[in-house]
């Protein structure tokens, strides 16, 4: 666990950004650590509004970003607290965003500071909860089609300067073009993965009517799920603008699915069940589009996975976990030729 | 002469040693550590057994593609330069190239993953 600033200091940093987001004398306690990944660590919090005086108490979650190493994030979290807020408005759910700072140098790091929603985000404990309650996948894909149909309809006036933006014209190939320049930035070769590339390029889908808010991470773990369904939609930090299609595509990756191949929706619905909640919302689905995504997003992940082996072998890390990434890439190979191959 | 239990004898000791008393026993990342690394002596048993043979048949496959009689490591390196050139630069026959592909991770997911082949693959709805 690395050592950071100490827990009263960084208490004392998020109660100053809430104050400069307009919480009044905003006091805050850390409760403690959800978790602590590679490039984001979580804090739960209780915020008391009005110091000593007794106003409002807030359950609260702090997110802390150590740095943003993997594969494109580049928006700042100032910007990112504005698009959950254009969410919100949409009328995806979220967790409402209290306070986020770039630079509050006690925090350690760029913080947002939402309220905290009840719910598993765990993939495998939200798996669970789904298995134990009859219905409740079936509500949960339904709800999934319907927040990425509110995203993808609420247009791109307003965006935040710093979202990052694929060629509105000609979003597939732009993402190609990326995805071959990050895969140069690996030493080692990795041939599946640069064929994957070479296929994306000579079988662009069809461009969207017009380009949209897009998530960019919108899976299981990323998603609060209760008894209810969807809670809120989480972790905003690779929203771009592009190609509807991709987020819809992105829950349907195998590697989301954590074992559950039979429900190819997140592991929790049918693609059908998908589609049909998106349409009834008012968003356009394009077969074509929706399959080219896969593939590029599946291409993507292998090269995620073999950059989290790279940064071990380099020595950037000694984590077992990134080590054992570079044996996982295969499974994002075979999973990109069988797409290649249906696609054919 | 001969030292028993073998390396893949013990490494399968030792992913099930991890697996049944040290999982068990902690929680958190700890835990998922000591899943990751009995994952990992699992792979490590079964590319003692195949990892040789795989490493021959690939080479030997790549040879017959590109034309030449270099090593593994040259031949990779080579694939991933035609490939960068778009298929400008010697262009290989699409088929014979998927195929030497597929039949490549099919041998690495045996070594790595054996039951991600045998699951439903990534379109099925």
């Amino acid at each position: 666990m690395s050592s950071g600033p100490k827990p009263e200091v960084v208490a004392a940093g998020l109660a100053e950004v809430l104050a400069a987001a307009g919480l009044h004398s905003p006091l805050v306690t850390i409760d403690g650590v959800a978790s602590a990944g590679a490039t984001r660590k979580t804090l739960f919090l209780t915020v008391q509004v009005g110091g000593d005086s007794g106003g409002e108490t807030i359950a609260a979650v702090a997110q802390i970003s150590s740095n943003n190493v993997l594969l494109g994030a580049s928006m700042s979290v100032e910007d990112e607290a504005k698009l959950v807020d254009l969410a919100e408005l949409a009328g995806v759910p979220v967790a409402a965003v209290l306070g986020a700072s770039n630079d509050n140098e006690s925090v350690g790091g760029p913080v947002v500071i939402t309220r905290r929603i009840d719910g598993p985000t765990i993939p495998r404990h939200v798996l669970r909860l789904l298995e134990a309650t009859p219905g409740l996948g079936d509500t949960l894909i339904g709800q999934c089609g319907a927040a990425l149909a509110q995203l993808h309809r609420s247009g791109v006036d307003g965006v935040p300067e710093s979202l990052p933006q694929l060629d509105a014209d000609r979003p597939a190939a732009a993402y190609a073009d990326q995805l071959g320049r990050t895969l140069d930035g690996i030493v080692d070769p990795h041939p599946v993965l640069r064929y994957g590339i070479r296929w994306l390029g000579q079988n662009l889908p069809s461009a969207p009517p017009s380009p949209a808010i897009v998530h960019g991470d919108f899976r299981n773990g990323n998603l609060i799920v209760n008894d209810t369904g969807l809670g809120a939609v989480l972790d905003w930090e690779l929203a771009h603008v592009g190609d509807p299609m991709e987020d819809l595509a992105y829950l349907c990756l195998r590697t989301w699915r954590f074992g559950n191949d039979h429900l190819p929706a997140g592991g929790f619905g049918t693609i059908e069940a998908l589609r049909e909640a998106y349409v009834t919302a008012g968003g356009l689905w394009r077969d074509d589009a929706f399959h080219w995504w896969m593939t590029a997003r599946t291409n993507w992940w292998g090269i995620g996975l073999a950059f989290q082996a790279r940064n071990f072998t380099e020595g950037a890390t000694a984590s077992i976990v990134h080590a054992a990434s570079g044996r996982r890439v295969v499974e994002l190979e075979y999973d990109l030729l069988s797409l290649i191959e249906s696609g054919a | 002469m001969i030292d028993r239990p073998d390396a893949p004898a013990l490494l399968e000791a030792m992913a099930a040693t991890l697996a049944d008393a040290v999982v068990p026993a902690c929680e958190g990342p700890p835990q998922h550590a000591a899943r990751v690394v009995a994952n990992l002596c699992r792979i490590l048993a079964r590319e003692f057994e195949h990892g040789v043979a795989a490493t021959e048949q690939t080479t030997s496959d790549l040879r017959l593609l590109l034309g030449s009689d270099a090593g593994l490591s040259e031949l990779v390196v080579e694939l991933e330069r035609r490939l960068e050139s778009g298929g400008e630069v010697d262009p290989m026959d699409d088929d014979q190239l998927f195929s030497v592909l597929k039949a490549n991770v099919d041998r690495r997911l045996a070594v790595a993953k054996p039951s991600y082949i045998q699951d439903v693959g990534p379109t099925t709805s």
